[in-house]
């Protein structure tokens, strides 16, 4: 037997956009502990790419350098190396997402964990003033955020787009830390 | 007794993995999930040469190859959405999406036979899989789900009050509240429409938007209509509603490929559909629902 599908109205479509959505899943510090539970020491090693690197990097990777800065700490646990926490940030046309990844004390990665994701509808996420406002606040306190929305069914923006960004932060590791 | 509620994403099965949990032990818990996801996607991922669905699209066209019972209990839930259908679920299209670049090619896989569908898999004892001529399978309408199920089973295993899976938009989540379950516009997909309350049980939605392509001049979508080896249409998304998060994923696939033949398959497996399309005369945006009228009223 076949049934027929019936017709309902569905008010949300005729319903103002719903302002932009926001998670903030980690801190820094979150990420930190939750990728290197064992370390005893993170140290901030802020490192600006050179024309060199920067091209070396893209060939490696066929991924764009946005920004020539690499955002690692050095990770050790006991005096020893245990790996490098690298802190990244991807866009696309209406997301923006901020992420760690882990890598052991001989390059390969760990574990990846996102910090932030968020979505808009407006045109927002191109201009760097709307993402340069929550630079500041990721190693404070969380955000202050929407959660009503929480079960999106419908696929999250771009795995594609943290995908190339680990290919970028490999092929960086390999021209600049290792 | 460390009570807490924690939230945590990571990039996995080709999408964001968000797992959120309240309870005893959360951290511990929802560690344990996203370790019943990586091993999902180290099983069935089509791009890895290592994983499951590598080796049966390379090996299983001249011999059996036994596989985890993880990907065994998947190809087998495959074959009864694909009988009760009538082959509008196959996991076989994997040469069509290759062939719209959705998917990458393997030198060393077989040549697909043109005859090729999903009573080509053969399900023997012990976990065993033969094809009997060549072809290629893609779990990806299938495995996400049932990687969003493994990854309750654990939560549940770790003792947490609630919690909610939800991978790229194939999402389960068990406790005593519920939640608002938001779909996004076909059209305008960073718009999200509140579309139903889901206490306990899964809700997963299928839409072409974020991976449109174009072939031959003309938008297609990575959903295969399996016997016009044609792509399908990408204004529209199917939202099924189901007790797991395996069968509403496979069923999203089937509301795609034929509504109308659909209803008696979302019967059969005690799911519902909602589709949001656009009214072909008016151009307006509307949604439907799959319930009977008695029951919507009920």
């Amino acid at each position: 037997m076949h049934k027929e599908l019936i017709w309902l109205s569905l008010p949300a479509l005729a319903a103002p956009a719903l302002p932009a959505y926001a998670v903030q899943y980690l801190t820094l510090e979150q990420a930190q502990r939750a990728l290197f539970p064992e370390a005893t020491a993170f140290r901030e090693t802020r490192i600006l790419l050179t024309a060199e690197q920067r091209a070396a990097i893209e060939k490696a990777s066929r991924v764009r350098v946005r920004v020539p800065e690499l955002n690692a700490w050095r990770v050790e646990a006991g005096g020893k190396l245990a790996g490098w926490f690298l802190l990244d940030e991807v866009y696309g046309k209406h997301e923006f997402i901020t992420y760690a990844v882990a890598l052991d004390a001989t390059g390969a990665v760990r574990g990846i964990e996102i910090l932030d994701y968020r979505e808009t509808h407006g045109g927002e996420v191109r201009n760097a003033n709307w993402r340069a406002q929550f630079v500041g606040k990721r190693a404070g306190a969380p955000l202050e955020l929407d959660n009503d929305i929480k079960n999106i069914s419908g696929a999250t923006l771009s795995c594609k787009h943290i995908a190339d960004g680990v290919r970028r932060l490999l092929a960086s590791y390999e021209a600049v830390l290792k | 007794m460390n009570l807490a509620a924690i939230r945590r994403a990571r990039p996995l099965l080709g999408t964001l993995v968000d797992i959120a949990a309240h309870g005893p032990d959360a951290e511990a818990a929802v560690a344990a999930a996203f370790r019943a996801v990586e091993q999902v996607h180290a099983l069935m991922s089509y791009h890895d040469p290592a994983s499951d669905v590598s080796r049966l699209n390379r090996e299983a066209a001249g011999r059996t190859v036994t596989v985890h019972p993880w990907t065994w209990q998947v190809l087998h839930a495959a074959r009864e959405f694909s009988l009760a259908s009538d082959g509008l679920f196959d996991i076989t299209v994997a040469p069509a999406l290759t062939r719209l670049g959705y998917l990458p090619r393997h030198a060393d896989f077989p040549r697909a036979s043109s005859r090729a569908d999903w009573r080509s898999i053969e399900l023997l004892p012990r976990h065993q899989v033969r094809f009997s001529c060549p072809l290629h399978i893609d779990l990806g309408g299938i495995a996400k789900g049932f990687a969003v199920d493994r990854a309750i089973e654990a939560l549940q295993a770790g003792g947490v009050t609630s919690a909610r899976v939800n991978a790229g938009g194939d999402l389960r989540r068990f406790g005593p509240e519920r939640e608002t379950v938001h779909v996004r516009h076909p059209h305008a997909p960073t718009l999200l429409l509140p579309v139903i309350e889901l206490g306990e049980g899964a809700a997963a939605t299928s839409a072409g938007y974020f991976a449109l392509r174009h072939s031959g001049g003309l938008p297609c979508s990575p959903h295969i209509h399996p016997r016009t080896g044609k792509s399908l249409a990408v204004d529209i998304s199917a939202t099924v509603l189901a007790r797991d998060c395996m069968t509403a994923d496979a069923l999203t696939k089937i509301v795609l490929a034929d509504r109308h033949a659909a209803g008696a398959v979302l019967e059969r497996f005690g799911a519902r559909a909602l589709v949001i399309d656009r009214d072909n005369h008016t151009g307006a945006w509307r949604l439907r629902d799959s319930t009977p009228l008695r029951e919507s009223h009920a």
